[in-house]
């Protein structure tokens, strides 16, 4: 057995391209965040400043604030909004592969080219919702969904949302594939309702496709950026203002390297704190039930 | 008599029967229209994109959600001949290509290990692809900006393959991994006893039997590199050197957008991808499923 370990071989290509662009990265962003790097020139070490600096000024914790409350709305909705399609499209065979790709095609397109038609569409005069808001005789709806500090943040999730739908229903819909065929047709013996059966036969079943949609989708919102980037650039007010968009404004708007990769460190912190947790919770909850 | 009755009754159970399964028809034509409808809905932001696409600017101020009078190419052709949309799509095929052929190759090597030892070392090695995985590109992208400027990789083809190469590796490693542990070993030992190296037993017994995983990883990470933003965003400058999603970006621009300008690159942006789903649906929804599955 001690010859196979020669085996490892194999993984050097790999990594040796981790170890250069992302595991020394890595340190060096912990490095530099000790600093007052500033891209070029000397870095001076300033210890712990750059975090004091984070944590004593509202517009910091603010956005760390944004960004946690932007995925609290988004991963349950996309969890509802994926279960509700799946459910039904799980029922309905003759439509199933149809409505699944159909719901997927925002997912396969960029960021940018979804933030540019939803800011059209949300644009206060002539965008699409107010217009259509006005022809459907709901005019007293009309909203600057993106100028409105109060609804900025909801606008920009909607459009999340909307985005990953397909992608969330995709992962349970093959959840329900793996339910036997009994389970259900015995419910239906019983006299079960299509809810009935929904609630306490189907869903139970669907721990585990729940656990990775909630994970997936938890991990791909704490690192939102393009979204609010082209939708409001952390506008109105900060309203929308998350963290990636603090670290890349930090980085390219004011060049402040060090205190860019202080963020970043705390970003990392908070996706793999988060990441861990949820893994924990929903991985016992599947035992327990 | 007897008969007679039996006749009206059998009538009237045909009657009923056929009420029934009438009442079931018109349900289920209902279900599937209504959920029809539902995810039609769902896709009116797509058709709003390419309806908008075709309209003039006259038209689109006076009539903002209309059809188009007519399908007018114009916004087309002023996108084509300015964006410099051939060349984009040029460059980002050719780093999309490079990318894969990265990852694949040194994802699957990495994976074959990772998949038949079990102990410290590939445990290790496992926690470091989780790392990758979870990580979000915003924590590395600093020091590669820096790295790639002291290397001079800024702006260079080389670069932005290798920053990506890196980004996707973990998820290749993780989806060869699952893949390879279901190969039973049989066919490995055999090739063992006949003093196979490692290297040959890889590449011609396990490489053979990884090609439809390859092709839903490939259009995975096709799709990823496709549309990334952050990386290609601070990595290149050049003109020349522009991937299709930031031609679109510096195209359309990002304050006071011009909506003849804006829709035809987005939908010329998306393209490709759109023919590339419409053709691999089936692979593609698999590989967004793979880890649900397992």
């Amino acid at each position: 057995m001690r010859a196979r370990y020669s085996l490892y071989l194999f993984t050097l290509p790999a990594l040796a391209v981790l170890f250069l662009f992302f595991i020394h990265p890595i340190i060096l962003t912990a490095d530099m965040s000790f600093t007052s790097f500033k891209g070029i020139g000397e870095s001076k070490d300033i210890g712990w400043r750059n975090y004091e600096r984070i944590v004593s000024r509202d517009r910091y914790l603010d956005a760390i604030w944004i960004t946690l409350f932007y995925t609290v709305i988004v991963v349950p909705a996309l969890t509802v909004t994926g279960l509700f399609f799946a459910a039904i499209l799980h029922r309905l065979p003759a439509i199933r592969n149809f409505s699944r790709a159909a719901l997927y095609t925002p997912a396969m397109m960029s960021f940018v080219v979804i933030g540019y038609v939803w800011q059209f569409l949300y644009s206060p005069l002539n965008g699409g919702i107010n217009v259509a808001l006005r022809d459907l005789g709901l005019g007293a709806f009309e909203q600057n969904w993106l100028g409105n500090p109060d609804i900025a943040l909801f606008s920009v999730a909607f459009v999340q949302v909307w985005m990953f739908t397909g992608f969330t229903c995709a992962i349970f819909l093959a959840g329900f594939a793996g339910i036997p065929e009994e389970i259900g047709e015995a419910g239906r013996l019983e006299g079960a309702t299509s809810w009935q059966r929904f609630r306490y036969l189907e869903l139970p079943l669907l721990g585990p496709s729940i656990t990775v949609s909630v994970i997936l989708t938890t991990i791909g919102t704490l690192k939102t950026f393009e979204l609010p980037f082209i939708l409001t650039n952390g506008g109105p007010d900060g309203a929308t203002r998350m963290l990636s968009i603090e670290i890349i404004d930090n980085l390219f708007g004011q060049y402040k390297f060090g205190f860019a990769s202080a963020l970043s460190i705390i970003m990392l912190i908070i996706v793999l704190a988060v990441a861990f947790v949820q893994n924990k919770v929903l991985r016992d909850r599947e035992l327990s039930s | 008599m007897n008969s007679v009755s039996q006749g009206v009754s059998q009538g009237r159970r045909r009657t009923v029967i056929n009420r029934e399964y009438l009442q079931k028809r018109v349900r289920s034509l209902l279900a599937h229209g209504s959920v029809l409808t539902l995810v039609l809905i769902m896709l009116l932001p797509l058709f709003y994109l390419v309806m908008m696409s075709f309209k003039t600017s006259t038209e689109i101020a006076s009539d903002p959600l209309g059809l188009p009078s007519s399908l007018y190419w114009g916004n087309y052709m002023k996108a084509l001949s300015s964006m410099g949309y051939v060349r984009s799509v040029l460059n980002s095929l050719g780093i999309t290509l490079s990318v894969i052929v990265l990852v694949v190759l040194a994802g699957a090597m990495a994976a074959y290990p990772l998949a038949r030892l079990h102990n410290r070392i590939s445990r290790t090695i496992v926690m470091i692809m989780a790392l990758g995985l979870a990580t979000p590109n915003f924590v590395t992208i600093t020091p590669i900006y820096v790295i790639f400027r002291d290397l001079g990789l800024l702006d260079s083809y080389l670069g932005i393959v290798l920053a990506f190469t890196a980004l996707k590796l973990p998820l290749a490693v993780f989806f060869y991994t699952s893949f390879i542990a279901a190969i039973p070993m049989e066919l490995e030992e055999a090739a063992r006893l006949d003093d196979c190296s490692n290297w040959q037993i890889f590449w011609h017994i396990i490489r053979p039997l990884l090609t439809p995983v390859t092709a839903t990883l490939s259009l995975f990470v096709m799709i990823m590199v496709w549309n990334d933003f952050v990386y290609p965003l601070l990595l290149l400058t050049d003109k020349d050197k522009l991937t299709v999603m930031i031609a679109v970006y510096k195209f359309v621009g990002n304050t006071g957008i011009d909506p003849t300008k804006l829709f035809p690159a987005a939908v010329l942006g998306s393209l490709p991808l759109l023919l590339l789903f419409a053709a691999f649906q089936r692979q593609i929804l698999s590989g967004a499923t793979a880890g649900a599955v397992k």
